[in-house]
């Protein structure tokens, strides 16, 4: 019994122990209790040093947590018992959050340097007006490819992938949209429709591009083709970007003929309490010398303007990832199709991952 | 062809431990990678330790993480030992197994509903989520371990000890203390360890109930693995192992300490008695 109570109480010791050291530590990292702000983010999307400079400014220091889908983020967001001040969601999510009622609209008075941002950002099918999200990052979706296994002007529209030519040589991101969309862009049809027999024929012709996938993957396309194992990849611009830091032989294009244009915007959700610091964070990141070192960081295409131009040229003039106006206006915006509608998204690209190659 | 025998099983026994030990080394090797990748080794280096150790919210979550553990288990240990004697004196036996029956349920049941509704529980309630959700959840899922792991000490007890013990003229108070828990102590400790591994291991339910700027250690390595694992993982994966091989060690000798104890002050009573 007296040995049990003095392990017991060695643990409470211990547990002492650790309080202090946590305590420390977050005193250290300066959180105080009223002057902060949480930012409900995807990982590792923001330069921390902006965090830290923004701190030194306003005083109010940035507490980040980091969802890894924009579906866990909703639920976290609708269930409530948090108090996210602002959120990344994606565009098509906008909508569904609007709709079930979890966002907050942004007062663009208490704004300053809205105008940075490119007007061909805003006012999207998913917000009109941006009374409810100001953009973050965009990007598209693409091909990256090998140069040393195909020459690059093989590899310049979607139908290329169909070529016999990349036999066993392709990988494609594991996303029902975003390759169903792809296949709907060849036949010239919208990547938001409803029709079941344009998905029919979408689905039958992925299904003829079947010889030629290597594999359907997630993150680990960044691996593989940074290390040569495919010829060719369907993946986001930032991934992209990211493949290309690690191996010069490898390029991205955007089809001329369209592709899907994607955006991550700040939403205020319901749960929000420090409006304050929210409106003194927003126009801290509309700052041109701001968003240019995020998203320098970050390797994502920025939508404010001012930025653009204080981005090397070497960046802002690439047209990997920053197609001109004429591709730009081809670009689709992914819209909320509804729970029903993803669904028979989803059992398509299901049927085409099942069918035999 | 004994021998033969002999030679196989260690043969076979050695396979399994390498399977399982196989992907721990591989990580524990990386994290002394000078590369940033898990596929190529360039050199040996520490900097993935100085990039851990400079990473304070890292550390403060690792705190965090193990403050959870060591109170959780400790409580739930507390919880879990009233638990199993009230089950052990319940005389009717529908009873007595329909309460181990509930116990098992928790038990089996998948983590990801236990975490699911603990989330659902504790925001219909209005309550915050952080450190004293992840607290509550990680002691109530303990209890129904340490109860499992205490009860079969307790039924190995003969009642004649109790029985003893009262003709003698001791209190409730003085049995229990004197007697039952020094008996039980080592499915106590042997509770204890358990939930301990149990909380600090746990993602699904821990997964569900965190939030307002609390984070344990699985959580945040799984939200980080998106990215592609850092080796700053791999490196703290090493700590770790070697923390929990310092933990069994630990473990070990204290149990070896109390039995070769229990065994001495037996030979003294016997060389007592038998004069």
């Amino acid at each position: 019994m007296k040995r049990l109570i003095s392990f017991a109480l060695a643990i409470l010791a211990v547990c002492a122990l650790l309080v202090l050291g946590s305590s420390q530590l977050r005193a250290a990292n300066g959180v105080k209790a009223d002057h902060k702000l949480t930012l409900y983010n995807w990982g590792d999307y923001i330069d921390p040093a902006l965090l830290k400079k923004f701190q030194k400014e306003t005083g109010y220091q940035v507490q980040i947590e980091t969802f890894d889908s924009n579906e866990a983020m909703f639920t976290k967001i609708k269930q409530g018992g948090t108090n996210y001040d602002l959120a990344v969601p994606s565009d098509y999510m906008i909508q569904k959050m609007r709709r079930a009622h979890l966002l907050k609209p942004i007062d663009h008075k208490r704004l300053q340097g809205l105008q940075q941002l490119n007007p061909r950002f805003l006012n999207q099918s998913f917000d009109r007006g941006n009374h409810y999200s100001l953009p973050y990052f965009w990007g598209t979706l693409g091909i990256v490819y090998n140069d040393q296994m195909i020459a690059s002007q093989a590899i310049q529209h979607w139908q290329d992938l169909w070529s016999p030519k990349l036999r066993n040589q392709l990988m494609l991101v594991d996303s029902a949209r975003d390759i169903m969309g792809m296949a709907l862009i060849t036949q010239g049809k919208s990547v938001n429709t409803t029709n079941q027999a344009d998905l029919e024929q979408a689905k039958k012709k992925l299904q003829r591009l079947m010889p030629n996938v290597k594999a359907i993957v997630a993150d680990e396309i960044k691996m593989y083709m940074a290390q040569n194992e495919a010829a060719a990849a369907v993946t986001w611009s930032g991934e992209a970007a990211e493949m290309m830091a690690n191996n010069k032989h490898l390029h991205y294009v955007v089809p001329s003929e369209g592709s899907n244009l994607w955006f991550d915007n700040f939403v205020i959700p319901k749960t929000a309490k420090h409006y304050q610091a929210i409106y003194a964070f927003l126009n801290f990141m509309l700052k041109p010398e701001n968003a240019a070192q995020n998203a320098a960081y970050v390797g994502y295409a920025t939508p404010n303007q001012g930025a653009q131009h204080l981005l090397p040229a070497s960046i802002s003039n690439d047209h990997q990832f920053y197609p001109n106006d004429k591709v730009l206006a081809r670009l689709q915006v992914y819209a909320d199709l509804g729970q029903k509608m993803i669904g028979v998204y989803n059992d398509k690209f299901l049927e085409f991952k099942m069918y035999p190659r | 062809m004994k021998m033969h025998g002999w030679h196989w099983r260690h043969l076979y026994l050695i396979f399994v431990f390498a399977l399982l030990y196989a992907p721990i080394f591989y990580l524990l090797f990386y994290s002394f990678n000078q590369g940033t990748t898990m596929t190529h080794f360039i050199g040996f280096s520490w900097r993935h330790y100085a990039e851990l150790f400079a990473d304070t919210r890292m550390i403060q979550i690792v705190l965090d993480t193990l403050l959870i553990a060591l109170l959780a288990s400790l409580l739930a240990t507390i919880i879990g030992t009233l638990g199993a004697l009230v089950i052990y004196q319940v005389k009717r036996i529908w009873l007595k197994n329909s309460l181990l029956s509930l116990n098992n349920i928790l038990m089996v049941s998948p983590d990801v509903i236990i975490g699911a509704s603990f989330l659902i529980f504790f925001t219909f309630f209005g309550f915050k989520l952080g450190f004293n959700s992840v607290l509550l959840s990680h002691i109530a899922f303990s209890i129904p371990i340490v109860v499992l792991m205490i009860l079969p000490r307790l039924n190995e007890m003969r009642q004649s000890l109790v029985d003893a013990a009262m003709d003698l003229g001791a209190t409730n108070w003085q049995v229990l203390s004197r007697v039952v828990f020094p008996f039980i102590s080592p499915g106590i400790l042997a509770g204890y360890f358990m939930a301990f591994t149990y909380s600090l291991d746990d993602f699904a339910v821990t997964f569900f109930v965190t939030g307002n700027g609390f984070e344990t250690l699985s959580v945040e390595i799984y939200a980080r693995a998106r990215q592609g694992i850092s080796l700053e993982v791999n490196a703290l994966s090493t700590l770790m192992f070697l923390f929990a091989l310092i933990l069994i060690a630990g473990y070990y000798l204290l149990t070896r300490y109390t039995t070769t104890k229990r065994r001495q002050r037996r030979y003294q009573l016997e060389a007592k008695i038998k004069p």
